[in-house]
């Protein structure tokens, strides 16, 4: 009689279902994920519990920390540039994921054909967001959107005067929005390598079947490449709430003009590295991770009802 | 045969070991020493600071410097990392606005217990005590500035306005503002509530502090009520540039563009606005104050200091004083880090164009300079960018004066009241 | 045949028309590379009024004498290396969390999306102290270490997103003819997912090659900066900005990183087709 035969019916039962289909998942599903959990547990979850400790303290960086409790928290809602930070945050998020994503879709279906110059307009369009991230195009873009520049002029051209929107705290969000949407190229890429695994054959047999063109695409290209969307949606999302580089470079650390550009992560840099408000910075973090996790939560519950993955048949 | 070979092996192997702990050199003091030593500037500050390094190491071959530089912000941001990490360099860069900052957070070297190795005897009249704080020294300055005036003469007499003269008050200067733009068409200045350093020199004329000696504000909110006045006053005159302007053009100065027909800065920065600005500049006396005292003082723009956990003092007091003092290095850096801190440094660096100007300025005011005040309290840095955020906020006419006051005050309690 | 020409000449015209909206700025600052330093900000025209290769002149000199090669040759070992850690280590994990079933693999999975949420700047200075302790600062290893243990919950993310859209009957054809997990893993799964691995490999690079954050804080020695840093160098405040040199650099930078995404995006285009998963 083996051990197994003597355990009661249920407990082997449940063995079973925990079990993949195949033997000996656990090992292997632990191998594979070995580089991984080293790495979480001394570069990431280390520091992100230290952070944590800090959140509750009173940390200038330079001495020990001081134990305060919630304080920071608490101060934080009666923080007025906290709130503001949230403002233009969201205003940002709001603004610019659905519009980068809807542009950079529509980009990627334009290129999706077998018509020439794939390569060179892939690339071309990839172009942006290989600079964007970067101090120089920030400094660009918004020379661009000066005062009497090309953008300027061209709106007073047909009576819009704006004054620069650079210097218009109304406008200085969209001009970052805008900043953000010419980088479609990284979901772009993303959506086409999506949009090349459709199998062919499926928008073969609607054509035969007499289907339009959007509908092709809404009934056939949109959910297969739904995992792709939701990966884009998902990261645009938390890049979004994230960004900080064009806010800076545009805004510094007062968020100019007039507090419009005050992105969180700029208040929470300025805080820890400008302040020397470390324990405060970290608390924030922490509520920005709170936040954007709930959000992601969210879209990764309310998933169920539209991403369709062929691989998953169970 | 075996024998042989196996003791070949041994011999190669004792060989090689040996090479290796050789190799290793003593650790003890008659091994060279290495000292890290960085500061913010550009490539060419670099190129300057390589030369004055090159000259210390000919002069004292048994201390190796190790430089690193980044530019201004990021380079504290890096120094904030280092410092918190326990991993400081020996000499670091020292801003007169971030001294206590890091001298109160004891991140800094008491250099009065390197006297012997640190020779302070010749600097300028006013600097000695730079860097002093509550009895310690915790910096030695490497260079002078002023607030200074700088203007465009030919827009004054374009205007016929009076140029600026000593005693010229600060309702004679915003006069000047306002006929200036209304006769050539070009702003008169820039709108100096932006930065309290204005503010400093007001309180100054009127026998006050910005900071006092232990470290709370030295004027209220009435005083500050009537500087931001003026500013909104000035701004809906148009007297000035508009603060939209002067936001988007930013990280350049309107004087350097050609924008305005003067402004109250720092006056080592003449030399960058004559490289850029297609007007004569000149320097000129401060709006305020009289014959016999400006307001102004000697600023140390620029200091050394020494890390806390340096673990070679005494080469690094060793490499600031050089730094300080030795005439080469004057040459070397001309005006470069500010005006030279030492009179044989001054004497020493052949200055010219612009930076002749400047010290001349400054030799020719300095009569009128007041004692340089103590270093400002840790969360300075914080305060005047809290000041600079909110006057824009003011002009932009999103808070009123009083609320503007209210917002100052409240940074101002939670800041140096901790 | 003369619609779909016409078709095809109005897609080009217009892809084109976008194209030229949308790569103005690329064009200016390339443009502004050849304008003197002083002009550049004010002007906003393609064309200088005096072309000068002054500012490419003033990168070459580099700085107090390292040579601007050595900071593209830093710049390419940490992007290259960045790359093959992330490709090595991002996959098999992802793998893990796609198809393998284990206990705790949810949590963990929540886990990994959670590093995604955390600014990096409230997590340097620990990880700073880390480095420290380990006594590598001023090594590249802080800012490669990362890579090779699959640091990068993004790249982790979208390789699970494209695994999971692979059908699994290619997992059981190959379990029957007696593959193990890795062998379903290196010869069938990998292999499919070349579109999620060449844009993990783009990103990386660009990710890499752009850094200035890490490379800040961790490196002293500056001719073992990386671009980004060098970079900088052109724009103090305090000492004046060349913004000539600042867009020469910049537009020099961006050289390899276009070379490197023009080679390897060939290799989307390939991507899946449908072969072996008919019927």
């Amino acid at each position: 009689m083996t051990r197994a035969d003597t355990r009661p019916p249920d407990v082997v039962a449940r063995r079973a279902s925990t079990r993949g289909r195949l033997p000996g998942d656990g090992v292997a599903g632990y191998l594979f994920l070995s580089p991984w959990i080293l790495g979480i547990v001394v570069l990431t979850l280390g520091p992100m519990l230290t952070s944590l400790y800090l959140s509750f303290t009173d940390y200038d960086l330079f001495g020990s920390p001081r134990w305060i409790g919630l304080d920071n928290y608490e101060r934080m809602f009666s923080d007025t540039r906290w709130v503001n930070s949230l403002k233009v945050t969201a205003l940002y998020v709001v603004l610019a994921v659905p519009v980068k994503l809807a542009a950079a879709l529509a980009v990627a279906v334009l290129l999706d054909n077998r018509r020439g110059g794939q390569g060179f307009y892939r690339a071309a369009f990839y172009g942006p967001s290989l600079i964007g991230g970067s101090v120089s195009i920030a400094i660009v873009w918004k020379v661009v959107f000066s005062d009497d520049s090309v953008v300027d002029r061209l709106l007073r051209s047909v009576g819009v005067d704006t004054g620069g929107w650079a210097g218009n705290p109304d406008f200085s969000v969209p001009m970052l929005v805008l900043l953000a949407v010419w980088q479609l190229g990284a979901p772009m890429v993303i959506f086409l390598a999506g949009l090349k695994q459709v199998p062919r054959d499926l928008y073969e047999a609607a054509e035969v079947d007499g289907a339009s063109r959007w509908r092709r695409f809404r009934s056939i290209t949109l959910p297969m490449i739904s995992p792709v969307v939701f990966f884009n949606l998902v990261l645009e999302v938390i890049n979004a709430f994230q960004v900080f580089t064009s806010a800076y470079v545009v805004g510094g650390p007062n968020g100019q003009p007039a507090g419009s550009t005050l992105f969180y992560t700029v208040y929470l840099f300025d805080r820890g590295f400008g302040d020397y408000r470390m324990g405060y910075a970290s608390a924030m973090a922490w509520m920005l991770l709170l936040g954007v996790g709930l959000v992601t939560v969210f879209l990764f519950r309310t998933a169920r009802g539209w991403v369709h993955y062929s691989g998953d048949a169970r | 045969m075996g024998a042989t070979r196996h003791f070949g092996r041994v011999a190669a192997v004792a060989l090689v070991l040996a090479a290796a702990l050789a190799g290793c050199g003593d650790d003890g003091a008659s091994g060279p020493v290495t000292l890290r030593y960085s500061w913010w500037g550009n490539a060419e500050r670099a190129e300057l600071m390589q030369k004055a390094i090159d000259l210390f190491q000919s002069k004292n071959p048994d201390i190796k410097v190790t430089p690193s530089f980044q530019e201004f912000e990021a380079y504290w941001q890096k120094m904030a990392t280092e410092t918190a990490g326990g991993n400081a360099p020996d000499v670091l860069q020292m801003d007169f606005a971030y001294l206590r900052e890091y001298a109160d957070r004891g991140a800094l070297y008491d250099l009065s217990e390197q006297e012997s190795n640190l020779e302070l005897g010749d600097l300028l009249e006013g600097l000695e005590g730079a860097g002093e704080v509550d009895g310690s020294r915790y910096g030695v300055p490497v260079g002078a500035n002023t607030w200074g005036y700088v203007y465009n003469p030919a827009l004054f007499a374009q205007a016929g306005v009076a140029a600026p003269r000593v005693g010229w008050s600060w309702d004679d200067y915003r006069a000047a503002l306002r006929q200036i733009t209304e006769r050539t068409g070009v702003h008169g200045g820039g709108n100096y509530i932006g930065s309290y350093y204005n503010l400093e020199l007001q309180l100054r004329q009127e026998g006050g502090l910005l900071y006092t000696e232990d470290g709370r504000l030295g004027f209220d909110r009435d005083r500050l009520a009537k500087f931001f006045q003026e500013g909104v006053d000035l701004a809906e005159a148009g007297s000035v540039l508009p603060v939209e302007k002067g936001v988007q053009i930013k990280p350049s100065f309107a004087l350097e563009l050609d924008l305005i027909a003067g402004d109250l800065g720092w006056d080592n920065f003449t030399a960058r606005y004559a490289a850029k600005a297609k007007a004569r500049l000149e320097l000129g006396p401060v709006p305020g104050g009289d014959e016999r005292a400006s307001g102004q003082y000697l600023k140390p723009a620029m200091m050394l200091s020494l890390s806390r956990r340096t673990e070679h003092p005494e080469a690094a007091a060793e490499l600031v004083s050089f730094m300080v003092n030795d005439p080469e290095v004057g040459k070397v850096f001309g005006a470069n880090r500010g005006l030279p801190p030492t009179n044989a440094q001054r004497a020493a660096a052949q200055l010219e164009g612009p930076l002749a100007a400047v010290a001349a300025y400054e030799d020719a005011e300095k009569a009128r300079f007041g004692p340089t005040p103590p270093a400002p309290p840790k969360g300075a840095g914080s305060l005047e960018q809290a000041f600079i955020r909110i006057a824009e906020e003011l002009l932009y006419e999103r808070i009123g004066v009083d609320e503007a006051v209210d917002q100052f005050f409240t940074e101002a309690d939670e800041t140096l009241g901790s | 045949m003369r619609r779909q020409r016409v078709h095809g000449v109005v897609w080009h015209a217009g892809v084109l028309l976008l194209l030229g909206i949308v790569l103005y700025p690329v064009a200016w600052v390339v443009a502004s590379t050849f304008k003197p330093s002083a002009d550049i900000l004010g002007d906003l025209r393609l064309l200088p009024d005096a072309a000068t290769t002054a500012n490419y002149e003033r990168v070459f000199d580099g700085v107090v004498g390292i040579d601007v090669a050595r900071f593209f040759l830093n710049s390419t070992v940490l992007a290259v290396l960045s790359v093959i850690g992330t490709v090595a280590s991002s996959a098999p994990a992802a793998y893990a969390f796609a198809r393998l079933r284990f206990r705790g693999r949810t949590s963990l999975f929540a886990v990994m999306i959670a590093t995604l949420l955390l600014p990096v700047h409230v997590l340097i200075i620990p990880q700073y102290v880390v480095f420290q302790r380990l006594d590598l600062i001023d090594t590249y290893a802080p800012l490669l270490v990362g890579k090779f243990l699959a640091a990068e919950a993004f790249f982790v993310f979208l390789i699970v997103q494209f695994i999971r859209t692979l059908p699994r009957e290619l997992d059981e054809a190959a379990k029957i003819d007696g593959a193990g997990q890795w062998g379903t893993f290196w010869h069938v799964v990998l292999p499919l997912c070349r579109p999620a691995l060449i844009t993990t490999a783009i990103f990386t690079f660009i990710w890499s090659w752009n850094d200035f954050f890490g490379p800040l804080i961790y490196l002293s020695t500056p001719d073992k900066y990386p671009l980004p840093l060098a970079l900088q160098l052109f724009i103090d405040e305090t000492t004046g900005s060349d913004f000539g040199a600042l867009m020469a650099m910049s537009v020099l930078a961006l050289v390899p990183v276009v070379l490197f995404f023009l080679f390897f995006q060939r290799f989307l285009v390939e991507g899946v087709s449908t072969s072996g998963i008919k019927g």
